[in-house]
């Protein structure tokens, strides 16, 4: 994952941006994981890497959601 | 597609692998082969949403490099995740009312790696007008059971990625009342609603809800449905369960059922689903029957899966 989708990342794990994916998957594991960061958010850095884990797998599918992503 | 009951023992005596819906009667018939089932009589065919013990409803997994069936109860259902192929698509048949459908509702969505693997399913069911028993069958050995879930482990090639997803035609707004709930339960009687705690049974009743509206969850924008089985003694029975830390309104209602389906399924934009299913209570409510859901056929299902078990929802997988 590039600095910047890690910071976008970042920004949609804490609520401050907005970004609904046309990956089902994706959707639940942002969801998941923004209640996780809510609870507590010491972990940041676990939760990126599993959502780097995901995008990382899924690639291929992603296609331009990455570029839309990192123009939030 | 439907098929009788000739053409689908002659596609497993041929060596096709296959997913196939039908009632008990037709499925106790077949050849053990390459396949994994589960019991309904209701489907949306290519002519329609029907009613039928004549025909069952076949999927046929062409697209599998290979394929693995396993069977599993309650204890060991969540093995799916580390038994299933690195590419692939995990297919799963939970029997409505058993132990192991209820464990995966629960659970499934605190299982860490499941969103990193595409599983896709259904709740097996029966004919609400004369009764009978959910079942699932190994088409492999033959063997049904009322308590364990069928899974047919598929192995996708290494250009192809099975995509899972839904329509639904529920949402909500946001300037309704949240209702939270102090845990993870498919029956529940206290909840929260806008931080004062309730009985979930006296506040739906109070407030005259229509129960065919289910609750709904917004999970990063896509709602999630939580469908109401029946409201008594205080309690609030569900279809599938109310999580903790989730935020739940009802959904807002739908005028026109089968005219929302419409709209939804023209906007999802599917090409060619190798698998789809649509909710009892979708069928029942939106009285589906003999109405046309293109490109979306398959078993009507007394739950779908969606990597978690979800409610009035129709379900639906593409392999790109």
């Amino acid at each position: 994952m590039t600095p910047i989708l890690q910071a976008k990342f970042e920004e949609i794990l804490k609520g401050n941006l907005k970004y609904v994916s046309s990956n089902l998957a994706l959707n639940m594991l942002i969801s998941r994981l923004q209640r996780k960061a809510i609870a507590d958010p010491r972990n940041m850095a676990a939760y990126i890497r599993e959502l780097d884990e995901f995008v990382t797998r899924y690639a291929a599918v992603m296609g331009e959601e990455f570029d839309k992503i990192a123009a939030l | 597609m439907l098929v009788s009951l000739d053409t689908a023992t002659s596609l497993i005596q041929e060596g096709k692998t296959l997913h196939i819906a039908a009632d008990d009667s037709l499925l106790a018939k077949l050849p053990a082969g390459k396949w994994i089932g589960g019991t309904t009589p209701y489907f949306i065919a290519e002519s329609g949403g029907i009613l039928t013990k004549d025909k069952l409803f076949i999927n046929e997994i062409d697209f599998a490099e290979e394929t693995r069936v396993a069977v599993y109860g309650k204890y060991n259902i969540f093995q799916i995740v580390e038994e299933c192929y690195d590419n692939g698509l995990t297919m799963l048949i939970l029997p409505f009312g058993s132990a192991v459908a209820a464990k995966y509702a629960k659970g499934a969505p605190d299982v860490e790696e499941l969103l990193m693997h595409p599983t896709v399913g259904w709740v097996s069911g029966l004919d609400l007008n004369t009764g009978g028993e959910a079942k699932v069958y190994d088409g492999t050995t033959g063997k049904s059971y009322t308590d364990k879930a069928v899974i047919m482990y598929i192995k996708l090639p290494k250009n192809k990625t099975a995509m899972i997803n839904i329509v639904n035609i529920f949402g909500d707004d946001k300037t309704d009342p949240t209702i939270a709930f102090p845990e993870n339960a498919l029956d529940v009687s206290q909840c929260r609603v806008n931080g004062q705690e309730v009985n979930f049974a006296e506040y739906i009743q109070k407030k005259h809800i229509d129960t065919q509206m289910p609750l709904v969850a917004d999970y990063n924008g896509v709602y999630i449905n939580t469908s109401i089985k029946a409201v008594e003694n205080g309690r609030v029975g569900l279809y599938a369960p109310v999580f903790k830390g989730i935020e739940y309104r009802f959904a807002t209602h739908v005028a026109n059922y089968a005219e929302e389906f419409k709209n939804k399924i023209g906007a999802a934009g599917a090409g060619t689903p190798v698998f789809s299913c649509n909710c009892i209570l979708n069928y029942l409510y939106g009285h589906l029957e003999g109405k046309k859901t293109p490109p979306y056929v398959g078993p009507v299902t007394f739950g779908e899966v969606a990597y978690q078990l979800l409610n009035q929802t129709l379900v639906y997988c593409e392999i790109i």
